[in-house]
């Protein structure tokens, strides 16, 4: 491919992140702000008798004491259960009891700790096995809509249902079933949660936000402002976001309670929260309990999937709950199965509730999908890697949630690991190392989950022959300003260098969905390719109209300077015609003649002249387009093709077990992934390395650990996370098969690398001591545990 | 608001003076990698802080057979000091992985021991090394043995207005090898599941057990020495028998604890692996020191 810019690894375009000059929301102070601080409950479960603020108010420096008794009481979140701060009752922990406001952040803090709240304990209820039961406690007494609750089972009938099970089991040479856990994790961004909340003179918000999802951001907050009773509207700005993961996906309840802050102070307040705030007041990943059945014939085709989970919801509702949406893309499609059954039930507990983070429930769903895989190839007797190819997916086929897939190198990402990780001479050993394997799929192309999947662009080419981007997009540091320089000169003809990016304005930028579900690569850089073909044609245009007299004028002035100049003979005609003329690297020329130089300029020259005509009639280069993919929304049996493509890939990991200690140490890791084609491919190795340890985080080490409602790990110490001497040696593989709905034949890949590492890993360790870990993470506890287990059950 | 003054003496004398001046109101501060975490968690909320920082006189590492550790000594420079590797290579193993390197350029031993952690990654090596604490106050100096100088978790034998100057160990019998094993989850800022220090000196014969010196970490309210296991491997040939025998001994001697990071049985079946391991690492090093 004749490409300049895509498929080469530019360095990072956003180098003020490693000079220190980056604002982040820490760093951004405004005239005349406030801190705002929040008390968190100290019950997981309680009425509140009374809230006692006086000697708060008392302090001097204080601005504001707000609680649910003198704010308005609105309902916030997805299901609308929840306000910001609670006036009757608590339901666990990390509910907001009432938020200050002052002059620094030390005083804020010294206030909160001297309002007095009086609880009355109400039994709670932390399993939610037992809270599904009929005379578990009450978590909500009562819906958003004051209807009486019956029990704590949230009313979001996950099911998908497709072929017939049953059928499949008769069908059914060989069956297995088992239950796996999976637990809290977080996010663990670099940068905590935070905002700015400011109100102008005509009372509209300007909020500054670390979201990925401005405009949907935008939409909350909106209402929010209309349900206290303004008419006004909000404004977003994002400042750089040291990472987002999915936790910066919903509004959270911080956010609210800020702008409470600003509204009552008439001050701009800013909310930041600590690490401690950070792993107890922001929602991390959903866990849970999922028991799953399946089945395949006699040469090891799949007949059948049967999965239920439970999630254990916490307290109240934010995108934790609509992870079942995409735990049914691998339930039903991760190889190739007709008969499906899925249910996935979420049930309040006074746990701390969850929220989005990468991979949007397809960790949790291809855990156990992945580990029944490997039980199912042992019961057959066929080898686990053999098994899974003989039941891959194929491309351009059609699954039962009637997913579409179009390009599909699964078997391909299966053989580079079978290669890679040694598996013929490594697998089966038993001898305290091992091999295992998992695959993924997972959206690629962008994911309809709102009416509109769509992202805004507009470009315009200024007096200097640069490119301006105003994108609604956001980057949370995954690259976006690089990528987005390389699709747009390559697709413009601008040079990289002249380009630069507007984005993180709602006021300014044109709008999109957020930056959310793998999608940003895909839909900014199809938005590219339709907005840059407008500009290509204009400049074509103005190229057509006006070289002739600006080539005119250098010859006539070279032919002045230099008596012995002979002008070339030049057939004008040929620059009459928009279409013989092309645009590349911030020069115009002739398409069949480009290496003439009397017939060649850059780009900056014909626009120059078309602002600068003298004639009252000049003109600018500007273009918009809106991309709007595709892609069906998911219908009411749980079916539809939710992306325009997906993206396969396999892990494969080699591990050693300490039989003694029940510690392990990978000694080799494969990560094939089917980008379609890697715009970058340093930065696509970089989001599988990152995405990897993540995943490898998951299967090992993370964990939220929770008693009674409390999450007692609350710091980087004791939430173990991976350190930089913890490195995983990752063989990032990159398989290219082309996407054609892709740009320049790209699929997403944010989150997809950090799917398929536990259930590869607990392959791996069943494969090293036979035994299985059900439960996530694989601590060496639990396998040394499952190690005596197993040999008192040998005697 | 939380606050406290932060007071710098030039000298330890000067310090002395200070903590007698304040008594219960002062804290000590070396490094302050364990004070200001306490700090903002509101484990303590002191008045003022006095800085033992920078000071000269309690920094220092002297060689000559025997060892002398000034209590300012940062994790580092122990880490780097090539007497420390050579002779004492038990301390090295503690302290070159403790934390960070941040961490162990501003933590210094004396707070480790000072602090009391059960989990302190320098107190089983220093336990197992028959260290003497010598400890100053306006009053004078006085020298307690390691052993006898932790009384529970965050607890020692200090007084109001003492403190430690230095960490004084006497020349290893020859023949001797040791060694400190960290049970961890991460490879890097983690504290020890389990720690575990085995000091052995063994006959000419390089197989009989001479004198054998067990130190547990996090398997008790402070650090301990396994003193039964010690007993069981003196005058007896140490292999892989013996040592699997000392580490069962050592695991009934422990009572440790089930908490968030280790269950109580997980602790002790570590303890039993690591004695024989960190005993095996021990012959190995004792010899190679018989070679050198
Ligand atoms: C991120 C992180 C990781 C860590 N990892 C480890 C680890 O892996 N292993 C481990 O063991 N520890 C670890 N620690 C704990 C800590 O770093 C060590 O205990 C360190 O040695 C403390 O030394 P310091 O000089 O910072 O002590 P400080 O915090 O200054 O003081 C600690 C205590 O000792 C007292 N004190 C200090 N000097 C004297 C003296 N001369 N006389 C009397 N009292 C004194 C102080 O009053 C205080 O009570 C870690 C800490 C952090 C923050």
């Amino acid at each position: 491919m004749s490409e300049l810019f895509v498929g080469k690894s530019f360095p990072r375009a956003d180098a003020e992140k490693v000079t220190g000059k980056a604002a982040y929301i820490n760093d951004i102070k405004v005239p005349r702000m406030l801190y705002g601080k929040i008390l968190y409950s100290t019950r997981p479960h309680a009425r509140i008798k009374n809230i006692d603020t006086s000697a708060a108010e008392k302090l001097h420096g204080v601005r504001a004491v707000l609680t649910g008794r003198n704010t308005p009481n609105v309902r916030v979140g997805f299901l609308g259960d929840q306000e910001p701060l609670k006036k009757d009752k608590v339901r666990q922990f990390r509910d907001e009891v009432a938020a200050v406001a002052a002059i620094d952040e030390d005083i804020a803090e010294e206030a909160t700790s001297l309002i007095k709240v009086e609880y009355e304990d109400l039994p709670p209820v932390f399993d939610p096995i037992e809270a599904m039961k009929d005379d578990a406690p009450l978590v909500h007494e009562f819906d958003a809509r004051g209807k009486p609750r019956r029990n704590n089972i949230l009313p979001l009938p996950w099911k998908l249902i497709a072929g017939d099970v049953n059928k499949g089991r008769e069908q059914s040479a060989h069956i297995v079933k088992d239950t796996f856990r999976t637990t809290w994790v977080h996010q663990v961004c670099m940068g905590a949660s935070g905002c700015i909340a400011q109100f102008d003179v005509n009372n509209n918000l300007v909020f500054t936000s670390v979201t990925n999802v401005p405009f949907g951001g935008k939409d909350r907050l909106d209402m929010f402002l209309r349900n206290i009773g303004l008419k006004s509207s909000t404004r977003i700005l994002t400042p750089f976001v040291g990472g987002s993961f999915g936790s910066k996906l919903d509004t959270d309840i911080y956010e609210f309670i800020a702008v409470l802050l600003a509204w009552e102070t008439k001050c701009p307040v800013k909310i930041l929260f600590d690490r401690h705030e950070e792993f107890t007041a922001s929602p991390p990943r959903q866990p849970a309990i999922a028991t799953v059945e399946q089945g395949c014939d006699k040469d090891g085709h799949l007949t059948f999937r049967k999965v239920d989970m439970i999630l254990d919801n916490g307290a109240y509702t934010s995108w934790g709950a609509t992870t079942p949406s995409v735990m049914s893309i691998p339930v039903s499609t991760l190889y190739k199965v007709r008969n499906i059954h899925f249910e996935a039930t979420c049930v309040y507990t006074n746990n701390i509730y969850a929220q989005a983070m990468r991979g949007y429930g397809n960790p949790q769903a291809t855990y156990v999908v992945e580990q029944s895989m490997d039980q199912l190839a042992e019961a057959a007797g066929i080898d686990p890697l053999d098994f899974r190819l003989i039941n891959a997916n194929e491309p351009y086929t059609e699954s039962p949630m009637r997913i579409k897939i179009t390009t599909c190198p699964l078997k391909e990402c299966l053989q580079e690991v079978k290669t890679r990780i040694d598996w013929e001479n490594k697998h089966g050993k038993r001898d305290g190392r091992g091999v295992g394997v998992a695959s993924f799929l997972h959206v690629g192309g962008g994911a309809r989950v709102y009416l509109s999947d769509g992202q805004g662009i507009i470009m315009k080419v200024n007096d200097e022959g640069k490119l301006t981007i105003i994108t609604g997009g956001t980057d949370q540091g995954q690259g976006s300003e690089t990528i987005i320089r390389q699709m747009a000169a390559e697709a413009s003809g601008l040079r990289y260098e002249d380009i630069s990016i507007v984005l993180g304005d709602t006021e300014i930028c044109p709008w999109d969905v957020g930056t959310h579900a793998s999608r940003h690569l895909f839909m900014v850089g199809n938005a590219i390719l339709m907005c840059a073909e407008k500009i290509r044609a204009k400049i074509r245009d103005l190229g057509a109209r006006w070289m002739r007299s600006i080539i005119e004028a250098d010859l006539n002035k070279k032919a002045r300077r230099d008596p012995d100049f002979k002008a070339p003979q030049i057939d004008w005609s040929v620059l009459e015609n928009p279409d013989n003329l092309d645009v590349c690297n911030g020069e115009i020329f002739v398409r069949d003649d480009p290496e003439n130089p009397f017939l060649r300029m850059k780009i900056a020259r014909v626009v120059r002249k078309a602002h600068l005509l003298g004639t009252g009639r000049g003109e600018m280069v500007t273009a918009e387009a809106f991309y709007d993919p595709p892609n069906e929304m998911i219908d009411r049996e749980g079916k539809g093709n939710i992306s325009c493509c997906y993206t396969f890939g396999t892990h494969g990991v080699e591990v050693e077990v300490d039989k003694e200690t029940g510690q392990l140490r990978i000694l080799n890791y494969v990560a094939a992934h089917d980008v379609g084609r890697a715009i970058n491919p340093m930065l696509v190795k970089g989001q599988i390395y990152g995405a990897a340890i993540m995943g490898t985080g998951y299967g090992l080490t993370e964990e939220m650990l929770l008693n009674a409602g409390r999450v007692m790990n609350p710091n980087l110490l004791d939430y173990k996370l991976l350190t930089a001497k913890d490195k995983v040696p990752i063989d990032a593989v990159i398989v290219e098969p082309i996407e054609p709905s892709g740009p320049f034949g790209a699929k997403g890949i944010g989150e997809p690398a950090c799917v398929p590492s536990a259930p590869a890993i607990a392959n791996a360790v069943y494969d090293a001591i036979g035994v299985r870990i059900k439960e996530l993470p694989i601590t060496p506890e639990r396998v040394l545990a499952a190690l005596k287990q197993k040999e008192e059950e040998g005697v | 608001m939380r606050t406290f003054e932060y007071l710098k003496p030039a000298s330890v004398n000067k310090a002395l003076a200070l903590l007698d001046l304040y008594g219960d109101q002062a804290k000590l501060i070396a490094g302050g990698t364990d004070v200001m975490v306490q700090w903002k968690k509101r484990i303590i909320s002191p008045q003022v802080l006095i800085s033992l920082r920078n000071l000269a006189e309690l920094s220092f590492i002297k060689f000559g057979g025997g060892l002398e550790i000034g209590a300012g000594t940062t994790h580092r420079a122990l880490e780097l000091s090539p007497e420390i590797r050579e002779h004492f290579p038990v301390i090295h193993d503690a302290v070159s992985n403790l934390g960070s390197v941040q961490v162990r350029n501003s933590g210094t031993i004396g707070g480790n021991i000072c602090n009391a952690a059960p989990s302190a990654d320098t107190a089983p090596p220093l336990l197992v090394l028959d260290t003497n604490v010598r400890i100053a106050s306006t009053k004078g100096e006085r020298t307690v043995a390691i052993r006898d100088f932790f009384r529970g978790p965050s607890r020692t034998v200090l007084q109001t207005g003492e403190l430690v100057t230095l960490f004084s160990i006497p020349a290893p019998l020859p023949r001797t090898g040791m060694a400190y094993s960290k049970h961890t989850r991460r490879k890097a800022m983690d504290l020890p599941i389990v720690g575990v220090a085995v000091l052995l000196s063994f006959e000419e014969d390089l197989k009989t057990c001479r004198k054998a010196a067990i130190a547990l970490g996090v398997a008790a309210p402070t650090p301990m020495r396994a003193a039964n296991a010690e007993a069981f491997l003196a005058g007896k040939p140490v292999d892989k028998t013996t040592l699997l025998e000392a580490g069962k001994i050592a695991s009934e001697e422990a009572s440790p604890r089930t908490t968030i990071r280790g269950s109580a049985w997980y602790r002790k079946e570590i303890i039993r692996v690591l004695v024989r391991r960190t005993g095996l690492i021990c012959m190995e090093r004792a010899k190679g020191a018989a070679r050198s």
